[in-house]
């Protein structure tokens, strides 16, 4: 049965993704971000633990690098030698960059990591045994793993904390990783609402990550990429950013090297989902 | 020097070696209680480890592998050399293997076993380490084939399996002359099934030839492939200082190397230990030690390489990250690490050294401490200096716990390789009367035509 | 007709050389000297075979087949279980990738040929074995033995052959 299978299936089982290949059809879940626009305030990460039921770890874990905040801002300084470094901050809100061919997804060795349908790079909590090796191989360093059983540790939820958390998501036990899953509980839901009401899921705010919606100055866009019309399309278009090239060409236009669209690292060829919007500085500040 | 008499009677050889399963020196005792006590210690770790979760050890984000994969690494290069002496030598006739090649392959069968469990203890859960084995099930759920982690799994099932097979029927005859020589206890019993009726007959001795040489030649590629595959963890991801070409090359080299320097030190321990002083003398001593002089040389070429590569391939990450191994965190190991593995050999060029019992103990110690240092110097740094700058300049120390395991499976190596040998020969009887007998029948040529003086001593 | 067993030990090669040669050359009556000898020695020695005349090996041929056929039949089998496998990408790689699958492969094909090849082994050795009828431990020690299958009325002559090539030891039993 399963050689069967195999035979009748054979070139599907061959096609490699995303270069060359279609689109995610009807579905690419995909996001901007307008560092512009983003203050540094901390909001969509803060939503991302009340939506995702992550684990408050305590300042000592924090500090150990064991904090497990699945959307963290990173700042950064010029180090050029000015007089007050901290005014130069640079904020990065860094999540999973739903890689459309992650590194991580090979090298799991019980395929706890896998590509779907419509785009996202989804993690099994129940099948991952914790090699770690997934997030060895991120270059992002985006997964976090649970060092400690967080549901049995006094303060993670301190009493009546434990009445907020989300029935949607589950709360993973020790030694299994983790990391952002644009909301899959959400997606999901508004994919299954739309199907029963036969049509696709609308760009008016339907469906919006915590992140995107808690975020003040709406930095954060997300939807369907391979959606004409939603914002997420027109920004990527706008600046020019193919989801499948590893190498943005941007000379569609005039002046297409000016344009702010960019996807991190790349030249790794993981062709991330997420395209991040530069921030502009008329002076040194 | 004296080299194993050629003249020594057969019978001999069976007495000096049995006594080894009955009576060695009070320090055999000694070393079993000193291994069983550092297991004692890692069986602690690990219970705490299993029960409060792998924070213990002090790992975090970025920091997802330490000690642990070093170590790994560590006891399967190892595993390789007791398949350089038993598989390699043999089809090249080196017949000076033949009274040691059997603790080295019990060597390559019991490092196997302790890198076994690393894998295991390296796991988040390893309660569920059931899910990596392919095996059928209702729910059609199979392991990721495509996994360099599933490859080492696969890799070192096979090549365990393959050694302990090969280590077994090289030595049926031998349990048959147990069988013959104990008369009472479970003993008897052990060897009388294990020797399967062994009786040396012509069909027993023809068939097994073929079948010994077979599984040689299946061991050599399969070896190399084992740490090759070990290499492609690496060598398959994207991180820099990982994602190099030359790294299979490189880990072989390395495995055969610190296998070599074990190997000089067991061969010392045994020696004493076992009263193998008639057996394990000194001629293959110094033929051993040369042996793991050119390895370390091809090594250290190979380690060389790599630098270069890092270095001159205009790869600012991996760049980056060979400045942050000699000037950062890890300058003091890894400096070490090239001392210990490049340097300290250079002491094996002198001839005087090459049997002095002391300094080639200490020596083939610090050699495998190197070793050891350029495998935890693969995995660790990169960790911290790889591609995302958000998790640099964070520095980790593994925590005693790490350290309780990787100390601890030194203990439970030890253990295994010396219940092993007060219970099965260390040393091939069979094989070191061929020896002896194809020595003697090419001196007693050499002597018919009268070219013994011009030749000098002997065969080999 | 009742066979008889019979052992005999000597110091070394070239004597038990001597006796199979004769015992070959001689033709007696009730003893076949290709299937009814058996020489045991406490080493592997290639002379044996010369002296004792062409007895095949055929270990080999396990080798192969175990070898081939496990590395086909699991290349089969692990493409069969990856499409079987959610059949969901991993990485953009194709859902049946060749490099991993001729890696596992190359593993497996050495596992077979190895495992095959003990069986093989113990299917042409004859192992594990029952003891055969006579059996002295100076066999796994230092000396050679021929153990013979005879009737009853050639264990005469082969009894004096085996004195006339100064025999250390030799042991008689009836056969079934």
């Amino acid at each position: 049965m399963s050689i069967s299978t195999l035979f009748e299936n054979y070139s599907e089982f061959r096609h490699r993704h995303p270069d060359g290949d279609v689109p995610h059809n009807p579905y690419k879940w995909a996001m901007a971000i307008d560092l512009d626009a983003c203050s540094g305030c901390n909001a969509c990460s803060v939503a991302c633990y009340a939506e995702n039921n992550l684990p408050v770890v305590g300042k000592e874990k924090f500090a150990h690098g064991q904090a497990m905040h699945w959307m963290r801002i990173e700042r950064y300084w010029d180090q050029d030698g000015r007089e007050f470094p901290d005014r130069g901050a640079r904020y990065l809100p860094m999540l999973c960059q739903q890689c459309e061919a992650a590194p991580c997804e090979t090298v799991c060795p019980v395929g706890a990591t896998n590509h779907t349908p419509d785009g996202l790079n989804s993690q099994i909590y129940n099948r991952c045994i914790g090699s770690r090796y997934c997030s060895s191989n991120c270059p992002y360093k985006v997964r976090y793993f649970n060092w400690y059983d967080y549901p049995t540790t006094d303060n993670v939820w301190p009493a009546e904390m434990n009445m907020q958390l989300n029935p949607d998501v589950t709360v993973r036990s020790k030694g299994v990783m983790e990391k952002c899953t644009f909301c899959i509980q959400r997606i999901r839901g508004a994919e299954i609402d739309a199907k029963t009401q036969g049509r696709l899921v609308r760009d008016d705010g339907e469906l919006q990550t915590a992140c995107q919606q808690a975020c003040p100055t709406s930095a954060i866009s997300f939807g369907n990429l391979v959606d004409p019309e939603s914002k997420v399309h027109k920004q990527w278009r706008a600046q020019q950013v193919d989801l499948d090239k590893h190498e943005q060409v941007k000379d569609e236009e005039e002046g297409g090297t000016d344009l702010r669209g960019y996807r991190i690292y790349e030249f790794l060829a993981p062709y991330p989902s997420i395209m991040y919007l530069e921030r502009v500085r008329e002076s040194e500040i | 020097m004296k080299d194993i008499r050629e003249d020594i009677a057969w019978a001999q050889i069976n007495k000096d070696v049995l006594k080894s399963l009955e009576n060695p020196r009070k320090l055999y005792w000694v070393i079993l209680f000193i291994a069983i006590a550092m297991v004692g210690v890692a069986v602690g770790c690990e219970v705490y480890q299993y029960n409060v979760g792998l924070g213990v050890g002090n790992f975090d984000n970025p920091h997802m592998w330490g000690l642990y994969i070093a170590t790994f690494i560590f006891w399967i290069g190892m595993s390789h050399s007791g398949t350089l002496l038993s598989a390699i030598l043999h089809l090249m006739h080196a017949d000076w293997r033949k009274p040691i090649y059997r603790f080295a392959e019990a060597m390559t069968t019991f490092s196997l076993m302790t890198a076994g469990l690393f894998v295991a203890v390296h796991l988040g859960r390893i309660w569920q380490i059931y899910f990596a084995l392919p095996y059928p099930n209702m729910r059609q759920v199979w392991p990721n084939f495509q996994s360099p982690l599933l490859w080492d799994a696969m890799a070192i099932f096979t090549y365990l399996s393959s050694s302990i097979l090969f280590l077994y029927i090289g030595m049926i005859p031998d349990l048959a002359i147990c069988r013959d020589n104990m008369h009472s206890g479970w003993r008897r019993k052990l060897y009388t099934a294990l020797a399967l009726g062994w009786e040396g007959t012509d069909r027993q001795w023809r068939n097994f030839r073929m079948t010994y040489l077979t599984i040689a030649c299946f061991l050599i590629p399969l070896a190399v492939s084992v740490h090759s595959i070990v290499a492609s963890d690496f060598g398959m991801s994207q991180q820099p200082g990982w994602h190099i070409t030359s790294f299979p090359p490189y880990f072989v080299a390395g495995a055969l190397y610190s296998g070599c320097a074990a190997i000089i030190t067991l061969f010392i321990i045994l020696r004493y230990v076992f009263k193998f002083e008639e057996y394990m003398t000194m001629p293959i001593l110094k033929k051993i030690v040369r042996l793991t002089f050119a390895i370390s040389m091809v090594w250290t070429y190979l380690v060389w390489v790599e630098y270069a590569t890092a270095w001159f391939g205009h790869n600012p990450h991996d760049q980056h990250l060979l400045l942050e191994k000699a000037t950062g965190t890890y300058a003091p190991f890894w400096w070490m690490m090239n001392f210990c593995a490049s340097v300290v050999p250079l002491i094996l060029v002198f001839k005087r050294f090459q049997t002095n019992i002391p300094v080639l103990f200490a020596v083939s110690l610090l050699l495998n401490l190197g070793m050891w240092l350029e495998r935890w110097m693969i995995v660790a740094p990169t960790f911290a200096d790889g591609y995302y700058p958000w998790t640099w300049d964070h520095n980790q120390w593994p925590s005693l716990v790490q350290w309780g395991i990787v100390f601890g499976s030194f203990g439970w190596f030890t253990m295994l390789f010396m219940i092993f040998c007060k219970i099965f020969p260390s040393v091939s009887m069979y094989e070191v009367k061929e020896m002896v007998y194809h020595r003697s029948l090419a001196t007693k040529k050499l002597q018919a035509t009268g070219e013994l003086a011009a030749a000098g001593k002997g065969a080999h | 007709m009742s066979k008889r067993h019979l052992l005999a030990l000597f110091t070394d090669f070239d004597a038990a050389e001597k006796v199979v040669t004769e015992l070959r050359n001689l033709g007696i009556k009730g003893f076949n000297a290709e299937k009814d000898m058996i020489v045991k020695s406490p080493i592997e020695h290639p002379e044996v075979e010369e002296f004792l005349g062409d007895r095949p090996v055929r270990v080999q041929w396990f080798t192969l087949f175990g070898a081939v056929g496990m590395g086909a039949l699991m290349f089969l089998l692990i493409s069969a279980s990856q499409g079987n496998f959610f059949a969901q990408m991993k990485g953009g790689k194709p859902i049946v990738p060749f490099p991993p699958n001729f890696v596992l492969t190359y593993e497996l094909f050495i596992l077979g040929g190895v495992y095959i090849t003990v069986l093989g082994f113990l299917i042409c050795a004859g192992l594990p074995a029952r003891r055969s009828p006579l059996y002295s431990a100076k066999v796994s020690e230092d000396q050679i033995g021929i153990l013979v299958q005879a009737d009853e009325s050639a264990s005469g002559t082969l009894k004096s052959i085996f004195t006339k090539h100064r025999a250390l030891e030799i042991q008689e039993e009836a056969g079934k």
